[in-house]
């Protein structure tokens, strides 16, 4: 019966750590550029679908590891060149438009490319087997997922605190005007920030794909999510954001065989009561 | 800080609206020509009551958005439990056709007064987020009381009673045109309602708000107070809509509560033309009827709306209904100048 908790709460980590990984990417995002993003969502939708024809025409998972979040991100770079920059100084009302507008043409030219209907990933061969501990079994595949994202997460943490660019991201969320008075490109600072955010959307869209498949109306769950990961951590808040995402994936876990609308019912009145009571969320500062 | 969507056009000082609250006769008359033109000119009377529909919920919409330049993700709560408590009430309890309309008025205005009370305790991007958070709570309750609202299945076998007065049947609805005629008759009600709260102090005071809030609230208006009852309006009016479409269709699908339906009347909203009512019916019309066209041929149709969203936001602030002012005013001013020189 306890494996059975152990089971789920295991799934609910894994879950948690992809929420961390597409929030993480909004709340930096945000933070930096203070800019609202609900193309999030079709970003990681991308993701997972590049990862499916990368692994249909090569076979091979680890190359779409590589290659999807760096043409996700790619095309984020152009998208920022091209079209956000224009909009950073408009009310955040026509940023939502804008990535709305955006969202809403990724999901249909997904559609065209790939079909209405979900295509589903093959866990990677290497990883197709279980671990076991004494009774206790857990497929490969889960357990990478949580130990890989959390080298990203450590990764990106060191790059955010230890780093020359993670200094002029933090002091940019601070005040733009002073790191842009001081010399820094800070233009070049939000292109590479919005391209590295986006493309940590494609890598959890990779990285869910062998679980979840690739569904060309996932984008706007998993937009929803998260929000609801970005606001109870805080926006802006890269601890924030891996608490909260570890937080509602448990959550979603546990009660995904109980009640599982009323897991995401519940993760819905939570955002609600946190930007009523406590609008810079569990983790953010005020 | 508060969003203004009818920013005027480049090179235009004037509000998007001035000239249209000048000639506010001229476009009644345009909006009266339309509906009643409309089932002669497209393919089936059940596509022009669509489009009033769609219009109505569109004009709540306006409401919010254009005038008082609130931006919610809120309103298929509305539309759909408009859509849910008219359904539940005309089979559970055998209520008229009116009762069943005041019904989902009133459901739709006291969420949203509910919702509206919630959402405007914050500002910006984080009220928004509240909207968004309450639709998506509604969405997962109604999927819940699937006893009810038949969950994923919709509920089915809505009627549509005819128009009766103490069980005297006056009018029947079942022919589409005869819907059309109810659906038309109320759509011009609430647009002259609507241009009467619009050009009421009201209606002035949700524009200082649009414009400025603080200023407003510095005047001395209780800001909250008058949003909250936008809300209000806003919810009865696309409750209303809800309730027909459930009515049109015989049928209350669960996507009339989701998340897409906000955002499918938001962009009715902002291609049509923010700040203008018969900029509403423009929008619900051109996007009603091109996804009546195209989503046979072209499946992805719905491409199009984004690139239309972008194009309106990036150059075209004023919508459809906007290029055609500003078409006209060019047009005005080219002859005047023919004239001078002649």
């Amino acid at each position: 019966m306890l494996n059975v908790y152990l089971f789920q709460i295991l799934n609910g980590l894994g879950l948690g750590m992809i929420y961390f990984l597409i929030s993480v990417g909004l709340t930096l995002i945000f933070g930096l550029l203070n800019f609202v993003n609900f193309a999030h969502g079709a970003f990681f939708l991308l993701g997972s679908y590049l990862c499916y024809t990368t692994v249909t025409l090569t076979g091979n998972f680890w190359l779409s590891l590589l290659l999807a979040p760096l043409a996700v991100g790619l095309l984020a770079w152009l998208l920022e060149r091209s079209l956000i920059r224009r909009i950073y100084h408009l009310p955040h009302t026509f940023q939502i438009l804008v990535t709305l507008g955006i969202a809403l043409i990724i999901q249909e030219v997904s559609i065209m490319l790939w079909g209405p209907v979900g295509k589903s990933v093959p866990t990677p061969e290497l990883l197709r087997g279980i671990v076991r501990l004494g009774h206790f079994a857990y497929p490969q595949y889960r357990l990478f997922l949580i130990g890989f994202a959390a080298l990203v997460a450590v990764a990106l943490w060191l790059l955010l605190e230890r780093t020359r660019f993670g200094a002029l991201v933090r002091a940019g969320s601070e005040s733009t005007e002073t790191v842009s008075l001081l010399g820094t490109n800070i233009f070049r600072l939000f292109s590479i920030t919005f391209a590295l955010g986006v493309a940590l959307a494609g890598l959890a869209g990779v990285l869910s794909a062998p679980l979840r498949g690739a569904n060309p109306f996932l984008g706007p769950e998993i937009l929803g999510v998260a929000f609801v990961v970005v606001v109870i951590g805080g926006m802006g808040s890269f601890g924030g954001a891996l608490a909260a995402g570890l937080m509602v994936g448990v959550v979603q876990s546990l009660m995904a065989s109980l009640w599982p609308q009323g897991s995401s019912l519940m993760i819905y009145a939570a955002m609600a009561v946190v930007i009523l009571l406590r609008p810079y969320g569990l983790f953010g500062r005020a | 800080m508060n969003p203004k969507l009818t920013t005027p056009a480049r090179g235009d000082s004037r509000p998007a609206n001035a000239i249209f609250r000048r000639r506010p006769a001229a476009t009644t008359l345009a909006m009266l020509a339309v509906v009643i033109a409309l089932p002669l000119v497209v393919p089936s009377a059940t596509l022009a009551c669509e489009i009033l529909i769609f219009a109505m919920a569109v004009l709540g919409c306006n409401l919010l958005l254009g005038y008082t330049g609130l931006l919610s993700f809120g309103q298929a709560i509305f539309f759909g439990s408009g859509a849910y408590v008219a359904a539940l009430a005309m089979i559970h309890w055998q209520v008229g056709l009116f009762t069943a309309l005041l019904l989902a008025a009133a459901a739709g205005g006291l969420l949203a007064l509910l919702v509206g009370a919630l959402a405007i305790r914050r500002t910006g991007i984080y009220f928004v987020m509240l909207t968004l958070a309450l639709t998506q709570m509604a969405y997962f309750i109604a999927y819940t009381l699937s006893d009810w609202t038949g969950g994923d299945n919709g509920l089915l076998d809505v009627p549509r009673p005819p128009v009766a007065i103490g069980g005297f049947t006056l009018f029947d609805l079942e022919s589409p045109l005869a819907f059309y005629g109810l659906v038309a008759v109320l759509f011009v009600f609430l647009y002259l309602g609507a241009r009467r709260v619009i050009d009421s102090a009201f209606g002035s005071t949700l524009l200082a708000i649009r414009e400025n809030e603080a200023r407003a609230a510095a005047v001395g208006y209780d800001t909250r107070h008058f949003k909250i009852l936008a809300f209000a309006l806003s919810g009865a009016v696309t409750g209303l809509a809800g309730a027909l479409y459930a009515m049109l269709l015989n049928f209350a699908p669960l996507s009339n509560i989701e998340l897409p339906m906000s955002e499918q009347i938001l962009i009715m909203t902002i291609i049509g033309g923010t700040g203008s009512l018969f900029g509403s019916l423009l929008g619900a019309g051109t996007i009603v009827i091109l996804g009546d066209l195209l989503s046979a041929l072209w499946p992805r149709w719905m491409l199009l709306l984004g690139v239309a969203l972008i194009a309106v936001v990036m150059f075209m602030r004023g919508g459809l209904w906007g290029g055609l002012e500003s078409l006209g005013r060019r047009r005005a001013g080219a002859a005047r100048k023919t004239q001078e020189d002649a």
